[in-house]
């Protein structure tokens, strides 16, 4: 067999494999929606979460965590969420009456359907399973707990219209382990994403 | 034993080969999930509807699921109510990413249980309750419902996910009946799959 033969037969390979996989690459809500204006407020209410023992029940920690997107202004606040009304607002002592069992954290997002296809996203609060142990970059070490930081740098990525990646690594990933702090730091797809969108 | 294997091997077959889209869940032993329900139904979901709850914050969808097989131990009525959060009103949607959806006139098999305040059922462990029923060589299959609240719905990623749908791996619902029997008397299937999805 010469080289252009095996050349040829790789070439097609790598086409075939390439193909038959669906393309790796960050998702948008869909519809596609996101907020009107940027920097995109996001709070933290102040009554943190039980679990976390670094001083503040991982408010601080999360204030900070989620401006990884960049495009977040990000801050404490006295305030519970207001369902239905902006800005959004993560909770971190409660599941909401949605996030319970084998739920970690839920995002519950709202919008009004439009006919332009480019939707505008209302409100959008975050909601955290009391039942969990989790854990924050505030904290020395981890045993069996998840990562607060992490989670909810991703639930921020639902707030902000983006949907799950198929990339290993991304932080819109959809799987984490405990004690995995990855999703701390976005990844190249993550960008993609939020550029798309904002 | 043998069969137990290969139940498990299928059952892992049917949850990894479509594209996972949950949110942030841990990931739940089947025999768990099974335990814990309060009803496993063989049924298809009728009619569907939204409404605001009592403090005007939170959509629920509701929907009637006609009953026509009850798995393991458990019986109930021809009818069962189920609620997930998530619908629209007057134009307003409310999504739980990551969440089930619930679509009229999709056959299904459920694993329920009841909401904290008791009145009505959702879908236990969340996407890992809810099968879809598919008809194949002459017999009905189960397999892993590769849409949930916040997913593509249309365009490519809906081609690829339907697709996806049609090649995916089945499990046998009488195999299927067997492991919630066994899970319900405490005979373990598998282990789980790792941490979360």
């Amino acid at each position: 067999m010469n080289r252009n033969r095996i050349l040829s037969i790789a070439i097609i390979t790598i086409i075939l494999v390439a193909s038959a996989e669906p393309a790796l690459a960050y998702v948008l809500l869909s519809p596609r929606r996101r907020w009107a204006t940027t920097p995109i407020s996001v709070r933290t209410y102040n009554v943190g979460n039980s679990t976390i023992t670094d001083g503040s029940g991982g408010v601080n920690a999360v204030v900070s965590a989620i401006r990884v997107w960049g495009i977040i202004s990000s801050s404490s606040t006295s305030s519970a969420a207001v369902r239905g009304s902006a800005p959004a607002t993560i909770m971190l002592n409660t599941n909401g009456g949605l996030c319970s069992g084998n739920c970690l954290a839920a995002t519950l997002t709202g919008y009004y359907v439009t006919q332009a296809g480019d939707d505008r996203i209302y409100d959008a609060d975050v909601y955290t399973n009391t039942a969990i142990q989790f854990y924050s970059s505030g904290e020395p070490g981890c045993s069996g707990e998840y990562d607060i930081n992490g989670i909810m740098a991703h639930e921020v990525g639902h707030v902000i219209g983006i949907g799950h990646s198929n990339v290993s690594g991304a932080t819109m990933y959809p799987s984490v382990s405990a004690c995995n702090t990855a999703n701390r730091t976005l990844a190249t797809d993550d960008f993609n994403a939020v550029n798309d969108l904002y | 034993m043998v069969r137990r294997t290969l139940s498990l091997v299928t059952l892992m077959l049917v949850l990894s080969a479509l594209p996972v889209a949950a949110s942030q869940f841990i990931d739940m032993p089947f025999d768990r999930v099974a335990r814990e329900a309060n009803l496993v139904v063989r049924g298809t979901i009728g009619e569907t509807w939204s409404a605001w709850d009592d403090a005007h914050e939170v959509i629920f969808t509701y929907a009637t699921v006609r009953v026509n097989r009850y798995f393991g131990e458990t019986t109930g009525p021809d009818t069962v109510i189920i609620r997930e959060v998530g619908g629209t009103v007057d134009g307003y949607t409310q999504e739980a990413i990551g969440f089930p959806v619930i679509r009229r006139g999709e056959n299904v098999v459920l694993m329920l249980s009841r909401w904290e305040d008791g009145a009505d059922y959702r879908i236990h462990a969340f996407n890992q309750g809810k099968y879809l029923v598919r008809q194949r060589d002459g017999g009905e299959v189960l397999i892993a419902d590769p849409f949930q609240q916040g997913d593509e719905r249309m365009g490519r990623e809906r081609g690829v996910r339907t697709q996806a749908l049609d090649e995916a791996p089945g499990l046998g619902i009488e195999e299927f009946a067997r492991m919630v029997d066994d899970a319900r008397v405490g005979v373990g299937h598998d282990r789980g799959r790792n941490q979360q999805q």
